[in-house]
């Protein structure tokens, strides 16, 4: 039984091991090393660990990360959760409004990427058409999605709201199967409808949602990589919109410094290590409390 | 212990990424010729791969060209490079500098079809590397005034004229900046519910070689070093003047879209659509223009300031160190660089030959548009490259945000120098110089 086991592993643990922990090793081996593709390595010690820490860009590009994902995963979690209970029953055109709710996360993402750019045109974007008549009367200017820090900041996270697919579907399915008999005690109890779900709905979803944070906040990391660089170029200048993805992209594949982007990789992950711990033990200590 | 680490690290990126062994001729396998360009371009260069008799040679189109030198680097590092590339001379200097490059000097003694002095010597030289001839450059195009005629005819506004100056064109470029009924306006900041003027007098981007020439131009420099630069020498008196014009362009005289303007319309497009009265561009963009079957159009000299100034832009064809068909490649680039190969290219409008006489022939003044194409063959002598250190890529990203900020958002000139030089100095110090 053991044996078998073990065979069932293998393919994961051949795919963890090549695809994984190997380039996590070469990554972080190649960090202490001045690497171009071309000539060997050289190694450098910590040297690139300690030009980032001077990088104003590198600096930017964390910092833009973290906001990022501190605004967009709580939203982007929210409104998932908020469509699923919404959309898991039965109900005239539900089918397709959970189709469209799920479709953008389908669309390739540069074929996303373009898509935004042309909704966030300054003068023939539907997005400004509308609001710009809007804002005229209030007398201030439209957002300027591609040229303003903020508003380009705005618009990354505007674009990473609508690519929830995943986290709805598996919400759906997570609400649809809470019991039912939860429910009909509660209206014989005459809850309302916002006492049914901080009291049933939402503890009973708590587990699939902690995953589903700490998924989306690694995810998050990877999510502005494609609509930066697509659509705000990391701009407005200097790094309005450049996120560690893009950061690393940058340095590894426009000017080869492939050790330096390594070491800001190693950083990435070290962060993205941190957030997980500590969203587990928050959720650790919150499942403890409920007990 | 730190060697042991540092070998034990190439072997595993190298194993992990190259398959070199080695060298092999492989005399059958097609030469693969890696590039990137409009459609246009990309034709042209399917028409010269097609006309070549002397083997197969493949093209690799890149998207653009930060793909071309990601698709070359990681080609190289997987053992397999294309072996050859066409690369602007700024950006060839990361590769020239970790000697991933193949002189040519010797095969172009050699050859019986081209030789050295049939090429401009102002594009040869920023080919060269440590006092080799790295690559053969395809054109010697620069940056000119392109300008739309008709808009100049309907307002009646003189034409650039040769000889002309910075500040005629900036005259210029406020009496052709209009509103839709034709009055003359001065652009401002977008404000709530304001009216944009139908037509800008000029259009430029934010980005050091559209500053360099006029630098040069005002007897400043743009480095300390031309050979070995450190820093940027903006805080110098000719070369802070030229700045101060260039970033005044649009808050201090509104004849520039803004920046919203130039994100929703580019600049060519802006032009070729009767948006724009005049346009800062190299050659590269004539075959657009001449698409544009509507529009009026010409081409003007650069203005000046005291001495004439222009700045070298250049491609060319570069043998990969690693190719294994190093001999082919050499055969496909003579044949290219050849007369034959210059006028298939020159035919789509795109470059300025480099073949001396190429350029003065029916092959490049062909009477199509731009009527006054031998303006681009009359700048060669003052034409200046910039320094062709292995950070500039770098450097023109840093740059051209510092220089987009000042231009839109008004950063005060002491604070644009400052964080030019703070920024790109670490950079400068990175390179390395031929």
């Amino acid at each position: 039984m053991r044996r078998s086991a073990w065979w069932m592993l293998a393919p994961y643990l051949i795919g963890l091991l090549g695809l994984v922990l190997i380039p996590f090793g070469i990554t972080v081996a190649m960090a202490l090393t001045e690497y171009d593709l071309i000539n060997p390595p050289e190694w450098l010690g910590w040297a690139n660990f300690r030009e980032l820490w001077h990088d104003d860009g590198f600096r930017t590009a964390l910092m833009n990360s973290l906001v990022f994902a501190a605004i967009a995963v709580p939203l982007r979690l929210g409104i998932a959760l908020m469509l699923a209970l919404l959309l898991h029953r039965r109900a005239f055109m539900a089918g397709s409004a959970r189709t469209a709710a799920a479709l953008p996360t389908a669309v390739p993402e540069i074929a996303y990427g373009l898509l935004w750019l042309w909704l966030f045109n300054p003068s023939f974007g539907p997005i400004n058409q509308v609001l710009g008549p809007l804002f005229n009367r209030l007398g201030v200017l439209a957002p300027r999605w591609l040229t303003m820090p903020a508003d380009a900041r705005a618009a990354i996270i505007l674009m990473s709201l609508f690519t929830i697919g995943e986290m709805f579907v598996i919400l759906v399915a997570a609400r649809q199967a809470l019991p039912r008999d939860a429910y009909e005690l509660a209206e014989i109890e005459d809850a309302t409808g916002w006492d049914i779900f901080r009291r049933v709905t939402l503890p009973m979803l708590a587990p699939v949602l902690g995953v589903l944070l700490i998924r989306d906040t690694i995810m998050s990391l990877q999510l502005s990589f494609t609509p930066a660089l697509v659509v705000t170029k990391g701009g407005p200048p200097p790094h309005s919109t450049t996120y560690l993805s893009l950061f690393v992209y940058r340095n590894a594949f426009e000017y080869l410094r492939y050790g330096y982007a390594a070491a800001a990789t190693v950083i990435m992950l070290a962060l993205t290590m941190l957030a997980v711990l500590i969203q587990a033990v928050i959720l650790a200590r919150a499942r403890q409390m409920r007990r | 212990m730190k060697r042991l680490l540092t070998a034990a690290v190439a072997a595993l990126l190298l194993a992990s990424c190259s398959t070199t062994g080695t060298e092999s001729p492989k005399d059958n396998a097609p030469v693969q010729l890696l590039v990137f360009g409009s459609p246009d371009e990309l034709a042209a260069y399917r028409t010269l791969v097609s006309a070549y008799k002397g083997g197969q040679v493949q093209l690799v189109e890149a998207a653009d060209r930060k793909d071309l030198i990601t698709k070359l680097s990681t080609s190289i590092a997987g053992g397999a490079p294309q072996d050859l590339f066409l690369m602007n001379y700024r950006f060839y200097g990361q590769f020239a500098a970790k000697n991933a490059i193949e002189p040519i000097d010797d095969q172009l003694k050699k050859s019986t079809v081209i030789k050295a002095a049939d090429f401009y010597p102002e594009a040869m030289k920023p080919f060269q590397w440590a006092g080799k001839q790295l690559c053969m450059p395809q054109n010697v195009s620069s940056l000119q005034v392109y300008y739309n005629k008709g808009l100049f005819t309907k307002f009646g506004v003189a034409a650039p004229k040769p000889g002309w100056t910075w500040t005629d064109m900036l005259t210029t470029a406020q009496d052709m900046t209009r509103d839709a009924a034709g009055h003359v306006v001065k652009a401002t900041e977008p404000e709530a519910g304001a009216t944009p003027p139908a037509v800008h007098g000029l259009g430029t981007e934010s980005v050091m070689i559209r500053l360099a020439p006029f630098v040069w131009s005002n007897g400043g420099q743009l480095v300390d070093n031309d050979a070995k630069p450190t820093r940027f020498t903006f805080d110098t008196p000719a070369a802070r003047e030229a700045l101060k014009n260039f970033i005044d362009l649009r808050l201090g005289y509104g004849v520039i879209p803004t920046d919203d303007e130039v994100k929703a319309q580019d600049l060519v497009a802006r032009f070729t659509s009767g948006k724009l009265a005049m346009l800062l561009e190299s050659r590269r963009i004539t075959p657009t223009l001449r698409a544009a079957k509507e529009l009026s159009w010409d081409v003007a000299a650069l203005p000046t300031y005291k001495q004439p100034g222009g700045i070298l832009h250049s491609d060319a064809y570069c043998i990969t160190k690693a190719s294994k068909n190093k001999e082919s490649a050499w055969k496909f680039m003579e044949f290219a660089m050849s007369p034959e190969g210059q006028r298939i290219i020159a035919a789509t409008g795109r470059t300025v030959p480099s073949h001396i006489a190429t350029a003065k022939s029916n092959a490049f003044l062909d009477g199509n548009a731009p009527a006054h194409a031998q303006i681009f063959l009359d700048a060669v002598p003052s034409l200046k490259a910039v320094p062709t250190i292995s950070t500039w890529p770098e450097i023109e990203d840093i740059t051209e945000g510092i220089l987009e900020n000042a231009l839109y958002r008004g950063d005060k000139l002491d604070d644009v120098i400052a964080e030019i030089d703070k920024q790109t100095k670490p950079i400068f110090a990175r390179g390395e110089a031929s």
